[in-house]
């Protein structure tokens, strides 16, 4: 049995802009678009150029366009598209090569946020956290710093500028940590124009994200606290 | 030949208008967002509604008659469709924006509220009971 893969393939040192080329890939029940990747690159193309690492969705590097919609290259399987279907590199990065984007500005926001516990106490006791404090913010913890989210979002798309998902997403997991003080620092972020509020609540992040964490939700729940922290400065002496 | 950093030549993907129209998804993010334009006309019918009680009866009386015009009422029909439609569409994204009861119980209560608050308001202007 095989199937055609279409990729948009871009050589910066040859081509204006990306063109498709076609391949003919064998496949059985267990076949991924990672492994259909690594099929052409070795048998038919080994000039495909794409990044991968891990093979089980935990590194977070074989994100790519398939048929229009962001997915894991690893855990997404050729059994589940018609005979045809259409691989281009992430949605709205600029493209390297091939299937390989420029993830830096995506990096950028995930720094301006201060992704990591932030804590001034010279406290040298382990930080004691109860289940219920560990439930507040472990649902959003599980980011994999794919980028799908960042593909999937229009306005992300329309303004590179805009933290994005996957950065809220990350500084909610921090800022809703018993052990972290570090909300002062992340807050100014949040609430600036690029912040929460340049989203609009597409919510097809949520939908593509391949740990199912709800960037949408957290997003928005930023929101709310990006509210009540304007509230409270005007009210504090 | 180019050097190492003249090589590199990242392809900028451009956002087009229609990116819109790529999937269903941004579709129904669209018409969501679009409710909005038919609720305009609504909007507009009732402030002239009421501009024309301050002008007397006349004027009122020939207000009620606009709005008994069959285009204005299937216009109106449309608003009340497309104001039902973002109601689903806000009651089904308020439980992840505050999650505080299990989905399901909250999309279910602001329904009931919905429902209460149009059953009253139908009892005050004399429609039932």
């Amino acid at each position: 049995m095989e199937k055609t893969i279409i990729i948009q393939r871009y050589n910066p040192e040859q081509d204006q802009a990306p063109s498709a080329k076609r391949y003919q890939v064998p496949f059985d029940h267990s076949t991924s678009v990672l492994d259909a990747l690594l099929y052409i690159q070795q048998q038919l193309d080994p000039t495909l150029a794409f990044r991968w690492s891990c093979r089980m969705a935990i590194c977070g590097s074989c994100g790519v366009m398939v048929n229009k919609i962001p997915k894991l290259g690893c855990k997404t399987f050729l059994r589940d598209y018609p005979a045809e279907l259409t691989i281009s590199a992430l949605d709205h990065f600029p493209i390297e090569k091939d299937l390989i984007s420029d993830m830096a500005v995506f990096l950028d926001h995930l720094q301006a946020v201060k992704p990591y516990l932030i804590n001034d106490s010279q406290n040298t006791e382990p930080h004691r956290q109860t289940p219920a404090q560990l439930k507040k913010y472990q649902k959003f913890s599980s980011c994999i710093n794919c980028g799908l989210c960042y593909a999937a979002c229009p306005q992300f798309g329309l303004n590179p500028e805009f933290l994005g998902p996957a950065a809220i997403v990350t500084a909610q997991r921090y800022n809703l940590d018993s052990r972290d003080q570090g909300k002062a620092q992340r807050m100014p972020q949040l609430n600036g124009k690029n912040g929460v509020w340049a989203c609009t609540f597409v919510g097809f992040c949520a939908d593509v994200c391949p740990k199912q964490l709800d960037p949408a939700a957290a997003v928005n729940q930023g929101k709310v606290a990006s509210a009540t922290d304007m509230l409270i400065s005007i009210f504090k002496p | 030949m180019p050097d190492s950093a003249g090589a590199r030549r990242p392809y900028l993907q451009p956002l087009s208008r229609s990116w819109w129209l790529k999937h269903s998804f941004f579709l129904r993010y669209m018409l969501r967002e679009a409710t909005v334009l038919p609720l305009l006309f609504f909007c507009g019918c009732l402030l002239a509604g009421l501009y024309s009680l301050s002008q007397g009866e006349s004027q009122y009386q020939s207000w009620l008659a606009f709005m008994a015009q069959p285009w204005v009422i299937a216009l109106n029909a449309l608003v009340l469709l497309a104001s039902l439609y973002h109601a689903k569409t806000f009651f089904e994204l308020f439980p992840r924006v505050m999650p505080l009861l299990p989905a399901p119980l909250m999309i279910a209560g602001q329904w009931l509220g919905t429902l209460l608050v149009a059953l009253f308001l139908l009892w005050l202007f004399g429609a039932i009971g």
